[in-house]
């Protein structure tokens, strides 16, 4: 019918389109010989945190196509502009093939034994001479469920150290603290299910549109056919998110402190509040105050129980009354009548009310305390556990839910919610390892910003990074990286192509990426994801999990890895699935992770998914006639934090006037080794520019495209200025993207972090802006 | 030639006035308006590059919420700097 190999791939394209809009359209029959002799896999998304589900088609051996998966709950058949990306970050030019070992300033190329005798010789030098806390492993918010627990099992349950961290720890640190001390267990209620089932949303410094690119699309979905949905973006940059919104609400760095107490202080004042909600379900409390930013080595700040108070309902209510909307507004910068109006939403009764925040909350010198603030407007109000009705904390990393915190790669984490300090934990997690209790220190490992830093103090010998960037992606990057040239500890680097912190490793691994091998990730939604391998790894390239278990065998742990050559990635998750049966986190058998399209936890005993936790309509762990349970808090009642209004760690003065706020673009992904790898999306924003105010532009006689000198108190860089651009910030602000490997923007940040995530804060120091 | 099927979100009222300007570009050819403001089109180009061009072109476009990836298909795009099949 004279019709081409190119019209068959088109009707494929336009078939699969339609069906992803919901038109049902019949796809032609012949449309099928276009997809001859591919074969088909699922897998979720490489990306971010959302989970998108793909099907990955390959033909003689390669990735030749993609499809956002039609079977997949998180999509629906549609994958935002990061998909065209995602099979060619596998084949970029300079992909790592070969071990490779440092002679000097050379890197020479190596055996896999050659490199791994040498990795095990230098951990054993150190753990002789200096202890197994000499050592660390630092991995990844990407790594799958499989590899992090292989981590967690050899360095807490083998090598006898805490010394484990994910670069999770720069995302996600401060949304599990806030997690785990209200609601005594890590991850959401709800569910993306509340995207398309409430009526109101507020973003709290989230950039939506370009950050969870298609979880916004099923917002404005949701939008678009219901008149009474309201987007109220509340942020210090403008941005396409902004577009989308009703309402934009400005609000000064660091002012999210202040408005939310306000926010709270008009509930209490107003009897917004629902009653019977908090008499049945809440305890308030007050922790402690005057924190410190962290920016002292070994500064130490813990919250233990001793320091905290119990409050009756009343005195957390005249604690509250001096944190007026009139206060507010002069810290946060938003009008005391929009404070009010805030509260009014928050307590309307006819509104399904959801919050919505990433890293502007996390990534903050107090954002424990912000995204507490966030759960006592929805504790506060009842607006919890119902559909449609939630609060949202977003991630970042494709199983930064899965792997750092399910699986618990943390320095004080065990799998499951479980913690190092906690003596029954230990004993659990000893039993199912294999390993006497002892065996598991109590003694908190090294948080990632401290990690760093023991190498530059000569205190950590050696450390093995897999699977992520830190040379780049740290605050205070100078510090850092003028500690690892001076080759102060032995680095490890495995990665899939050269990075900013393979150029200072003492040896480099080449890694197997997402479907060049088989494994697990786990979502913001708590959905388990599995996949098979579907194409070889590039040259000697290996995957994480064979590296970290060929090493224990070198290190004299191999009897922890007892598992079967073929379906060794099965008999991993079983062993790991035993931490989480029964608490409330229980996961499925790997074969049905397999058959579906994820699944999530907790997974019910015939098989189902729970969509809502603590609520007796959805969780199993609820029984009937209890309505919501928080069963995982202690007595059964979350905690409502008082907590004050800090100053942030550095404000702009006279010299610095500025403040400095990073941040991600939609076509750049963390520090871009993969993405930026990509010719195509790197020319998109070839660079990383600084946006700015007009106003501020032309006080400076700063016009669009000048080459602008950024400098804060530890360093200085040259980008290029966006003015009118995607983002505009609030006027005294300016914003820039991390992703640039030439940029190491994170020179100019500052290292404080919360006292109690120890999570550093990207989004806020003071710089001064000159025309180059 | 990398061809990939996409589905771009319109305000409904927009929809047909955008899927106007979509028709107007070499590369996109459009396939139908829903009556939600969804467009189906079909992007072919010579390279990813200038596929990702076109699209990045279309979300700047005055009347779109969102472009969104339904389908992409690069079997007989150059492979840049790829390793051999199988290897």
């Amino acid at each position: 019918m004279g019709l081409s190999r190119r019209d068959f791939i088109k009707a494929c394209a336009a078939a699969a389109a339609f069906a992803a809009a919901g038109a049902s359209v019949a796809r032609p029959e012949w449309a099928e010989a276009a997809e001859d002799g591919i074969t088909w896999g699922k897998a979720p998304c490489r990306y971010c945190g959302v989970g998108c589900s793909v099907l990955v088609g390959v033909k003689g051996g390669r990735i030749v196509s993609t499809k956002g998966d039609p079977a997949g709950p998180v999509n629906k058949g549609l994958n935002c502009i990061k998909g065209y990306f995602l099979s060619k970050a596998l084949y970029g030019k300079d992909r790592l093939t070969t071990p490779l070992i440092r002679k000097g300033n050379r890197m020479v190329e190596a055996s896999w034994d050659e490199a791994l005798d040498l990795i095990a010789a230098q951990y054993k030098k150190a753990i002789a001479e200096h202890g197994p806390d000499s050592v660390a492993l630092y991995g990844s918010g990407q790594w799958t469920i499989q590899e992090g627990y292989v981590a967690s099992k050899l360095m807490k349950g083998g090598i006898g150290t805490n010394n484990l961290e994910p670069n999770a720890r720069l995302c996600m640190a401060s949304a599990v603290v806030a997690f785990m001390n209200t609601f005594g267990s890590d991850e959401p209620m709800g569910c993306y299910d509340d995207l398309d089932l409430g009526d109101t949303y507020v973003l709290w410094g989230a950039n939506m549109a370009e950050a969870h690119p298609v979880l916004f699309s099923r917002l404005i979905d949701n939008k678009l056919k219901h008149p009474k949905v309201k987007l109220i973006d509340i942020a210090t940059r403008r941005t396409r998110t902004t577009k989308m919104a009703d309402e934009f609400i400005a609000i000064k760095p660091h002012g999210d402190l202040a408005a939310l107490n306000a926010i709270i202080h008009v509930i209490l004042r107003d009897k917004l509040y629902d009653e019977a909600f908090v008499a049945k379900h809440v305890s308030f409390k007050r922790g402690k105050e005057n924190a410190p930013y962290g920016l002292k080595d070994k500064e130490a700040f813990n919250e233990t129980p001793a320091d905290v108070k119990n409050l009756s309902f009343e005195e957390y209510k005249a604690l509250m009354k001096p944190y007026t909307p009139q206060w507010a507004q002069k810290v946060s910068g938003i009008p005391a009548a929009k404070i009010e109006e805030l509260a009014r939403v928050y307590g309307d009764k006819s509104r399904k009310v959801n919050s919505l925040w990433t890293m502007g909350v996390n990534q903050h010198s107090r954002g424990v305390w912000v995204n507490n603030l966030i759960y006592n407007l929805h504790l506060l109000t009842g607006k919890i556990c119902k559909p449609g009705e939630n609060p949202l904390s977003l991630t970042g990393q494709p199983s930064a839910c899965g792997t750092a915190r399910e699986v618990g790669t943390f320095a004080h984490r065990l799998p499951a919610d479980m913690v190092v300090m906690n003596e029954a934990h230990r004993k659990k997690a000893a039993g199912i390892w294999g390993v006497p209790a002892e065996k598991i220190p109590a003694k908190v490992g090294l948080h990632t910003v401290e990690m760093f830093r023991a190498i530059d103090r000569g205190e950590l010998k050696c450390i093995w990074i897999q699977c992520t960037n830190p040379f780049q992606s740290l605050p205070n990057l100078n510090r850092v990286r003028k500690a690892a040239q001076s080759r102060k500890a032995f680095i490890v680097v495995s990665d899939i192509y050269p990075t900013r912190s393979t150029e200072l490793a003492d040896v480099v691994l080449p890694s197997a990426s997402w479907v060049e091998k088989e494994g697990v990730f786990g979502n913001t939604e708590r959905r388990t994801q599995q996949w098979f391998k579907m194409v070889n790894a590039p040259g000697k390239s290996k995957e994480d999990v064979w590296q970290l278990i060929e090493f224990a065998k070198r290190m004299g742990h191999g009897a922890l890895f007892p598992y079967p050559e073929k379906g060794m990635h099965r008999a991993i998750f079983e062993e790991y699935r035993k931490f989480t049966l029964g608490t409330g986190k229980d996961l499925a058998p790997y074969g049905t992770y397999a058959k579906v399209r994820g699944l999530r936890w907790p997974v019910k005993a015939n098989g189902t998914e729970t969509r809502w936790r603590y609520t007796e309509a959805d969780d199993e762990h609820v029984a009937k006639g209890e309505g919501i349970k928080f069963y995982k808090a202690p007595n059964n009642k979350v905690s409502v934090w008082f907590r004050p209004y800090e100053p942030p760690a550095e404000v702009p003065d006279r010299n610095y006037p500025f403040w400095f706020c990073t941040g991600r673009l939609l076509e750049h992904w963390h520090t871009g080794t993969m993405t930026g790898r990509v010719p195509e999306l790197r020319r998109a924003v070839s660079q990383a520019t600084v946006e700015l105010h007009p106003e501020d532009a032309k006080r400076l006689g700063i016009r669009n495209r000048d080459q602008v000198r950024i400098t804060s108190r530890r360093g200085s860089i040259v980008l290029t200025a966006e003015i009118g651009g995607r983002g505009t910030p609030e006027r005294g602000s300016v914003f820039t993207t991390f992703f640039d490997e030439k940029k190491l923007v994170n020179e100019i940040c500052i290292d404080a972090f919360d006292p109690l995530s120890k999570e550093p804060d990207f989004k806020k120091c003071a710089v001064k802006i000159q025309k180059a | 030639m990398p061809i990939s099927g996409i589905v771009v979100s319109c305000r409904p009222e927009e929809a047909s006035g955008v899927a106007e300007k979509l028709a107007g570009n070499q590369g996109i050819e459009v396939h139908g308006v829903l009556a939600d403001g969804k467009i189906v089109a079909v992007i072919e180009a010579d390279t990813i590059d200038a596929e990702v061009d076109l699209v990045k072109g279309l979300q700047q476009m005055e009347g779109v919420i969102s472009v969104q990836l339904a389908y992409h298909n690069f079997e007989d795009a150059a492979p840049e700097g790829a390793h051999p099949a199988g290897f």
